[in-house]
């Protein structure tokens, strides 16, 4: 089960956060981002990953005018004479490269713009739960006492739910009408919401940890005997030391967003029909998986290879960030 | 560490009490199902649907409704009661936990062994192809849905529909006393794709973990004593390394023991996973209720557990 | 995979007024006698199988995809439990297999005894029908009335009991005691008293289960559970019964909720009491399970049955290579797309006229398996009803919109323009809501929908739920003011014109704090009035005539948009002689079956 377990964040378990410390502070000359990134270039399966992301990325954005060039139907074109007599759809052919679905929609055209959905949600969704995990976790590693008492007991309660079934709950309760008189719609924005709510944690424990040992460092006493204020201190001196590693562990919640989204949509709470969405695509071709294997095919292969091609970047990222670690 | 223990409790207990009173504002208070409406079926009229109101206790005040929910929780474990299935829910979980049970276990024992052997020879061979295949593999099966990776399975090797008809198929569970040989070919799959994404984890865990180990000063000082390299490694290194894939194992299965819903849902494994799913799909709130908060249940217990055996465990714990 | 629910008629007010027994629908035969619906070659459907000469003993397997819903015989209300129930329960009157409008008297020992002014109802019971154990004894008038009794006992909880027995003296105010309007002045005779002279919709729907009888020693103290209990611990009148320990329990011996049940022999059951000739020793039910896997099963084993609806690949796997093991029922009731017609922007009758010209209801009948279970649906009276063909048959009223069932934009368009936009699209700034259900091919009902009112010009937001969510919470429930429920069903549970039309489309009937069954809010006056007047008409074909001219007027006004006729598929395997039930969507017989 790759999702809510903390075994699921490589390298998540073992001392790695303390060493990137070190190395932010023991040298000074060049910035720990630009070690960074040197490292990171020399690595030739994350860069090939990342040149996919930026495929997908393209595809995402130009979904419309790749599915045209390649002569393909829109994802939401319905054509009733691509399925047989008894409505079983057809399977893959010169006109429809990985064949149609149940209403004659084209399995091609949809995995492309599904790529959007995928992208959005572990993009947007890394987002905000890194944003809530690095703030309540500057917060709580620097005032400590009650605060950080706080926040990591409600870290606590989240890690105890568990998120699947209740993202199921809560989209099967909130259908339709949306929930809180409307603040909670049904569709990406609920998926959005419920994977910010589950993944912050991550990015709070790791960044409280850092923050409690920064916030014992000289160059903190020195601006604070600068007078500069808590806000200062936490946003301007600590958290330029903490891009590196924010950065890495958001990219390896990013895979683990899009899985999020995908089963959701495979338990059938997840974007709104026709929207293409992987995970509801693979959901809709189970009832006919043994006579359609196009149709779950298809959506699974580019989930697998855009999911992976996030873990070997991450992979990589950490291995730039962890040198000890490097393969 | 006795008091340790007792605080550890205490906050599970705490923690339980906030996770049912979150199900509370969830299926109460929130516009989801009306338990009266499931109660009176599909051609209730006003009148019915009052009477049951009151006989159910919705029509007292929310907090009155909640008190008397936490009681029936907590002193009696009383999870409700499901009109689609006309039973008591707990009734419903205690029935489907041997296959909850079956399938979690099966596929823990799978994915541990498999997993820190891959991950031992991995990081022993390091830099070999053996390795980055071992890895290369590893990340491909975390990177699968294992719904995905089910249907494939199914589709590949199921007996009734399969293109190579090997294992049973979906829905072929039978419970471990009614029939042991079944009840083992039939879980074959289901533990074999369950394993499948865990054992990646773990070979990737134990890799790392090992290969921070061997470069301790322990080792070294242990080489330095003319110790042979197998022993080093398996008596020194995997003993130190294994920890965290400890607790990673105990929180693993007390995760999936509430919600394989994915893997019970693909082969049809009449576990709690698969009540939660059809309980979903039925709109039975109760049962969401109820499978949610016994699910929660284990993650708390497993959680207090590898809390205790790690600070047995760590030697960083027990040698300082 | 989603079987259509049964509704019947809630607050009916009156039923067909004829005399008799038999009067209720009983012309189906002569009226739809053209047997306009086909089915293709070398299928069996009910009306054409053998009810006799089957083969003694066996066990039949029963591999079901859904589980029951009640298998207490007073709340059951659904196919898959009325198989159970009908093989172990008699109620006084029951359908032999073959029809859909013809009664026999089961519990009952003949006909109804009506008075002149239909006040007053006299049924005479059998002598020698007897409980199964651990009852054992002979059963009463008094068990009857207790039966009917729990009708109205919230814990019971039965959906459709005001429906049809409102009229009953003290019925309405009933909570499960004793109704003042039912009595039993010997063992044998059960007397019912009226209020209104309604004594003919009582009297046919004393083929529902909950006439079925239950004693009153044994049950009362499981009834007064909430809720009731009795049906986990229920005793049988028919051939077979739920299998039971020796207390009686069925829950956990003979039923395991989600995973199976088994009904044995009724060692009390005696065949001369009874028109059913129970062939079978044993039926296992086995629940839950993969419907192509279930599928394959049945047609490749032997001794096997499916008792709900089997997947569309498999459908297809049957006609072309198992055709002998595969039944088509028609008459398997409809499916439409409900369109608020009082609230939102539907309240204009162009917009859905429009809507109706559009919907490809061509395509929407092929995402449900084709023409082989399916019928395009061209107004409200279903096949096997009497007044379907006097309505338009198959084809229909001849009206633009209604003329080309793969969708018409012209005509569209043409209805577009005449509800104010000159473009011919949409133009105002109102979203529609549309509700649909999941589960295989209802999102593909939903799906079709969305696009054809996006056609049209509309912002729609689709959302699929639960189908009994999606009744419950949305499209029965007024408040919601949902604009369109893509995948709603009827089935009357007579062959009457009126049990088809009158509670989903009668403005009268619209329930506004409650579960409501007019899903479109349909309310128009004149058609209100219509439905009143031909409610009071005797006769067969002059109810069939006066409600054909109502379906007329519910095409005319587009009150929704019919686009499926259902014809049930069931598959059985090569030594299995089954026999389907006309009257249940086709659903196989379990004291008719027999093994080959």
């Amino acid at each position: 089960m790759s999702i809510n377990t903390a075994g699921a964040l490589p390298g998540s378990g073992s001392g790695s956060d303390l060493e990137f410390l070190e190395l932010g502070g023991a040298i000074a000359a060049r910035s720990p981002l630009q070690l960074f990134w040197r490292r990171f270039r020399q690595d030739r399966v994350a860069l090939v990953s990342l040149g996919f992301i930026g495929l997908l990325v393209v595809i995402a954005l130009a979904a419309p005018l790749i599915v045209e060039v390649l002569g393909l139907p829109g994802p939401a074109t319905q054509n009733s004479n691509l399925t047989d007599a008894f409505g079983a759809p057809l399977g893959p052919s010169g006109a429809h490269p990985f064949g149609v679905d149940q209403l004659g929609q084209d399995v091609m055209s949809r995995v492309i713009y599904g790529t959007r959905v995928s992208l959005e949600v572990g993009i947007v969704g890394t987002a905000i739960s890194t944003f809530i995990g690095v703030t309540l976790g500057v917060l709580a590693g620097f005032y400590r006492g009650w605060v950080d008492t706080i926040f990591s007991r409600i870290a606590d309660v989240v890690l105890s739910i568990p998120l699947l079934l209740l993202g199921l709950g809560i989209g099967a309760a909130c259908a339709v009408r949306g929930c809180l008189s409307g603040t909670i719609q049904p569709g990406l924005g609920l998926i959005i919401f419920l994977i910010a709510m589950a993944n912050w944690t991550y990015v709070y424990r790791i960044v409280r940890g850092l923050v409690l040992s920064l916030r014992e460092r000289e160059f903190v006493d020195a601006s604070r005997a600068l007078g500069a204020s808590d806000l200062r201190i936490m946003f301007r001196e600590i958290l330029p030391n903490l891009v590196a590693p924010i950065i890495v562990y958001s990219s390896l919640l990013i895979p683990q967003n899009i899985l999020f989204e995908a089963a959701l949509s495979f338990l059938g709470v997840g974007v709104r029909p026709p929207t293409a969405s992987w995970g509801q695509m693979i959901a809709s071709a189970t009832p006919i998986f043994n006579t359609a294997w196009w149709y779950m095919t298809f959506p699974g292969v580019a989930l697998l290879l855009t999911v992976l091609a996030f873990n070997l970047l991450g992979d990589g990222l950490q291995d730039a960030l962890n040198p000890r670690y490097a393969r | 560490m006795s008091r340790y223990i007792v605080r550890r409790f205490l906050w599970g207990i705490l923690l339980l009490i906030v996770v049912s009173a979150l199900m509370f504002v969830l299926f109460r208070v929130l516009p989801t199902g009306d338990p009266a409406a499931l109660r009176a079926g599909r051609e209730a009229s006003h009148k019915l649907l009052l009477e049951i109101r009151h006989d159910l206790g919705l029509d007292k005040s929310l907090l009155t409704q909640f008190w008397q929910y936490m009681k029936e929780v907590f002193f009696h474990f009383n999870l409700g009661y499901s009109y689609y299935s006309s039973a008591p829910v707990k009734d419903l979980i205690k029935e489907r936990l041997p296959a909850s049970i079956s399938l979690v276990a099966g596929g823990a024992f799978i994915w541990l062994v498999s997993g820190v052997a891959v991950g031992i020879v991995s990081a022993v061979r390091r830099r070999t192809l053996l390795d980055r295949a071992s890895m290369g593999t590893a990340l491909v099966l975390v990177s699968a849905p294992e719904y995905w990776l089910g249907l494939i399975v199914l589709y590949l090797f199921a007996a009734d529909i399969g293109k190579v008809r090997i294992f049973p198929g979906a829905g072929t569970y039978v419970g471990l006393t009614s029939d042991p040989w079944k009840w083992f070919t039939s879980l074959l799959l289901p533990w074999l794709v369950v394993a499948a994404s865990n054992a990646a984890i773990y070979a990737r865990l134990m890799r790392g973990s090992l290969i921070d180990v061997m470069g301790e000063d322990y080792i070294r000082t242990a080489r330095a004593k003319g110790l042979s390299e197998r022993r080093v490694i398996l008596r020194h290194g995997v003993r130190a390394a294994i920890n965290p894939i400890v607790t990673i194992f105990g929180l693993d299965i007390g995760v999936l023991l509430g919600s394989a819903i994915l893997v019970e849902t693909v082969f049809n494994v009449p576990g709690i996973g698969r009540l939660n799913y059809d309980a979903i799909t039925h709109a039975d709130f109760p049962i969401v209720q109820g499978t949610v908060l016994a699910a929660a249940l284990f993650i708390v217990v497993a959680n207090i557990l590898v809390d205790i055996a790690y600070a047995y465990l760590d030697p960083r714990v027990r040698y300082s | 995979m989603v079987a259509l629910m049964r509704r019947l008629a809630p607050g009916l007010l009156a039923g067909c007024a004829a005399v008799g027994l038999v009067a209720c629908g009983s012309s189906s035969s002569s009226s739809s006698g053209k047997s306009s619906i086909k089915v293709a070659a070398g299928i069996v459907t009910p009306s054409t199988e053998s009810l006799t000469g089957g083969k003694k003993g066996g066990t039949l397997t029963v591999l079901n995809h859904e589980d029951f819903e009640h298998i207490d015989p007073g709340s059951s209300y659904f196919a898959i439990d009325y198989e159970a129930v009908y093989a172990t329960q008699r109620p006084l009157y029951s359908y032999q297999p073959n029809t859909f409008s013809t009664v026999t008297p089961d519990m009952a020992e003949s006909a109804p005894e009506i008075s002149a002014d239909k006040k007053e109802i006299t049924v005479h019971i059998r002598h020698g029908v007897h409980f199964s154990p651990p009852v054992n004894r002979e059963v009463t008038s008094a068990d009857v009335a207790y039966a009917l009794d729990r009708g109205m006992n919230p814990n019971v909880a039965n959906p459709y009991f005001l429906g049809y027995f409102e009229s009953i003296e003290g019925a309405k105010k009933a909570t499960g005691g004793p109704i003042p309007g039912i009595t039993t002045p010997d063992k044998y005779t059960i007397k019912f008293k009226l209020t209104e002279p309604q004594a003919p919709i009582v009297v046919a729907a004393l083929v529902l289960p909950v006439s079925a009888a239950v004693p009153e020693e044994y049950a009362k103290k499981y009834d007064a559970k909430k809720p009731s209990e009795y049906g986990n611990y229920q005793v049988a009148t028919g051939p077979y019964m739920f299998k039971a320990d020796s207390s009686g329990k069925v829950l956990g011996v003979g039923y395991q909720p989600a995973k199976s049940a088994t009904l044995v022999r009724n060692p009390n059951w005696n065949p001369s009491t009874d028109h059913r000739p129970a062939y079978l020793d044993q039926i296992n039910i086995q629940i839950g399970g993969d419907t192509n896997v279930i599928g394959r099963q049945v047609l490749e084993g032997s001794g096997l049955v499916q008792n709900d609806t089997p997947a569309n690949s498999i459908v297809k796997l049957a006609y072309e290579h198992y055709r002998p093991q595969l039944e088509i029922s028609p008459g398997a009731g409809d499916h439409y797309v409900a369109v608020n017609n009082s609230h939102g922007v539907f309240t204009n009758v162009n917009l859905r006229k429009a809507f109706w010209a559009e919907l490809d209801r061509e395509a929407m009948d092929k995402a449900r398996g084709g023409a082989l279970v399916t019928n395009v649906m061209t107004h409200f009276l279903y096949p096997e009803i009497p007044g379907f063909e006097e309505a338009g048959g198959l084809e229909g009223p001849k009206l633009d919109y209604n003329e080309h069932p793969q969708g018409d934009q012209a005509v569209a368009e043409k209805y577009m323009k005449l509800a104010g936009f000159s473009t011919g699209k949409y133009t105002g700034s109102k979203t529609v809501q549309i509700v649909g259900s999941t589960g295989a091919p209802a999102p593909e009902d939903a799906e079709i929908t969305n696009q054809a009112l996006k056609n049209l010009g509309f912002h729609t937001h689709l959302n699929l739920v639960d189908q009994a969510t999606m009744y419950q919470k949305y499209c029965g429930n007024v408040a919601e003011e949902i604009d369109v429920c893509p995948s709603v069903g009827w089935i009357a549970d007579f062959g009457d014109p009126q049990a088809t039309l009158d509670v989903p489309f009668n403005g009268k009937l619209i329930i506004t704090n409650g579960t409501n069954s007019n899903w479109g809010q349909v309310n128009h006056p004149k058609i209100n009035k219509a439905m009143e007047e031909a409610s009071k008409i005797v006769g067969v074909s002059a109810r069939a005539t006066a409600w054909a001219k109502i379906d007329r007027e519910l095409v005319e006004e587009a009150v929704a948009v019919p686009y499926d006729w259902d014809k049930q598929p069931s598959i059985e395997s090569k030594n299995v002689a089954g026999v389907g039930d006309l009257w249940n969507i086709g659903s196989w017989d379990y004291s008719y079956t027999s093994l080959k």
